[in-house]
């Protein structure tokens, strides 16, 4: 009984600590397997560019950048720059936006261009970000630092027709982070449907 | 006599719009008139009924959500004024802290005709909402159509609706004042209230967005003359807030209150 109380109190304070992500510090590792089956590691990547982009495809704020294809041609246009665009799937099982059994099909159908798609489905890599809501962006630095957290852009409305109107945040910090140049501000609030942990 | 009652009930048959349903709500435009006269405001408001299991969002939607927007065509010289927000409840999305609305809610507007307004007008609401549950969220909009004839001031039936939910939206109180101060990781704040209420009593919710940590209780303390609470600032605040808007209900105000500290 001891036990057990003992270590639901570290969940409760290793949810608290989730979000232990800062900017200009070093962002965590994670290990986990993509659509394929092959396990992606955070440190395969040392030495690049890294864009983590929080998915679902259910979620009407997701379909706003998948069904105009702008988050598609985010991937291609920085994944064609060195850039590593790691999707991240952290429904999880039952829950909406879990690809179940036809994951690779399922991402291949929304024509995804990122670097690999990861299912995070016990949630333990969104967690350790502390990801909120789909879309939830991250940039990481070459030197394995954070340099983004928050919003896809500036509109959080569902209307793919804002797109063209916004201010799009993960160009504007990859963009930075390509040309050696400081990230003006690293920090906003994401908009979308909460993640299904 | 009977053309007269005739046109009344025609004049009366048209105090909404039509009822839009959209994502897991419905959106109607009512109004208190179905009539207006020159320079006269007339109280209207857009109801939004929430499916059971559903919710929507106030003007500070919390951690996530999206407030209702409202874009208005109206014709030449009308106006509408601001939005009217009811007091909203506190729920969490999967975890994540939220301010909204579950069930029926009126988001009173004042409309007003300009001095020479004549005939009938169609005014238009272009509204937009997001209707969550923990499951999922499911964004609704509609456009909402109008219709006015000038005349004698009629009373609809959404009349005495309209005017109670008016009468409920958060106002200024006087002898009610907020002071702000940053306190690195939380801020402190300072409120003056008038006698015959219990600020440790009051329900208290923050009405501007990324200041205050939407997950974090507010509550009044006793520090002499004044009431103070410390809390943690919204992870999204940068530097020191500009201003900070609070809605306060219960422990004895005379009515719902908005409280207002600028820097």
């Amino acid at each position: 009984m001891k036990q057990f109380f003992a270590s639901a109190c570290v969940g409760i304070v290793s949810l608290a600590a989730a979000h232990a992500v800062e900017i200009g510090k070093p962002a965590p590792d994670f290990k986990a397997k993509n659509v394929k089956g092959e396990t992606v590691s955070l440190s395969d990547y040392k030495g690049k560019i890294v864009v983590l982009e929080w998915n679902n495809f259910e979620c009407p704020f997701v379909r706003k950048h998948y069904g105009s294809g702008n988050m598609q041609k985010l991937q291609e246009t920085y994944t064609g720059k060195g850039v590593i665009w790691l999707t991240v799937n952290s429904s999880a099982t039952g829950k909406q936006g879990n690809l179940g059994d036809t994951a690779a099909d399922k991402v291949s159908k929304e024509g995804s261009k990122a670097t690999s798609y990861l299912l995070d489905t016990d949630g333990a890599v969104g967690k350790a970000y502390g990801a909120k809501v789909t879309p939830h962006m991250f940039v990481i630095n070459k030197d394995g630092n954070l340099i983004y957290d928050g919003a896809i852009d500036s509109m959080n409305t569902p209307k793919p027709e804002d797109i063209s109107k916004s201010e799009n945040y993960v160009a504007k910090a990859v963009d930075a982070a390509l040309a050696g140049k400081p990230v003006a501000n690293g920090k906003t609030q994401p908009y979308g449907c909460g993640v299904k942990y | 006599m009977k053309f007269l009652l005739t046109l009344a009930a025609l004049v009366a048959a048209v105090p909404a719009s039509a009822a839009v349903r959209s994502g897991h709500a419905t959106a109607e435009w009512v109004a208190s008139s179905a009539t207006y006269q020159a320079s006269k405001p007339i109280l209207t408001a857009i109801r939004l009924s929430v499916d059971p299991g559903w919710h929507a969002y106030w003007v500070n939607p919390g951690e996530s959500g999206m407030k209702p927007g409202i874009e208005w065509t109206l014709p030449a010289g009308w106006t509408a004024g601001p939005v009217g927000w009811p007091v909203p409840i506190r729920f969490e999305t999967g975890g994540l802290a939220g301010f909204g609305y579950v069930g029926e809610v009126l988001l009173p507007v004042t409309l007003t005709p300009p001095a020479g307004a004549s005939g009938p007008v169609a005014l238009e609401a272009k509204v937009t909402w997001l209707t969550c549950s923990d499951d999922a969220c499911v964004p609704g909009e509609g456009a909402l159509k109008l219709e006015l004839k000038p005349g004698e001031p009629l009373a609809t039936a959404f009349e005495p609706l309209l005017t109670k939910v008016s009468a409920a939206l958060p106002k200024p109180v006087e002898g009610l004042a907020l002071e702000v101060k940053d306190d690195g990781k939380k801020l402190s704040l300072t409120l003056r209230a008038p006698s015959g209420t219990d600020s440790a009593a009051f329900e208290v919710f923050p009405a501007t967005p990324q200041v205050l940590d939407s997950a974090a209780p507010i509550r009044f303390v006793k520090a002499g003359e004044a009431w103070t609470a410390s809390v943690p600032k919204s992870e999204y605040l940068e530097g020191t807030p500009e201003s900070l808007e609070l809605v306060l209900t219960g422990g004895g105000l005379p009515h719902p209150a908005t409280v207002v500290w600028r820097k």
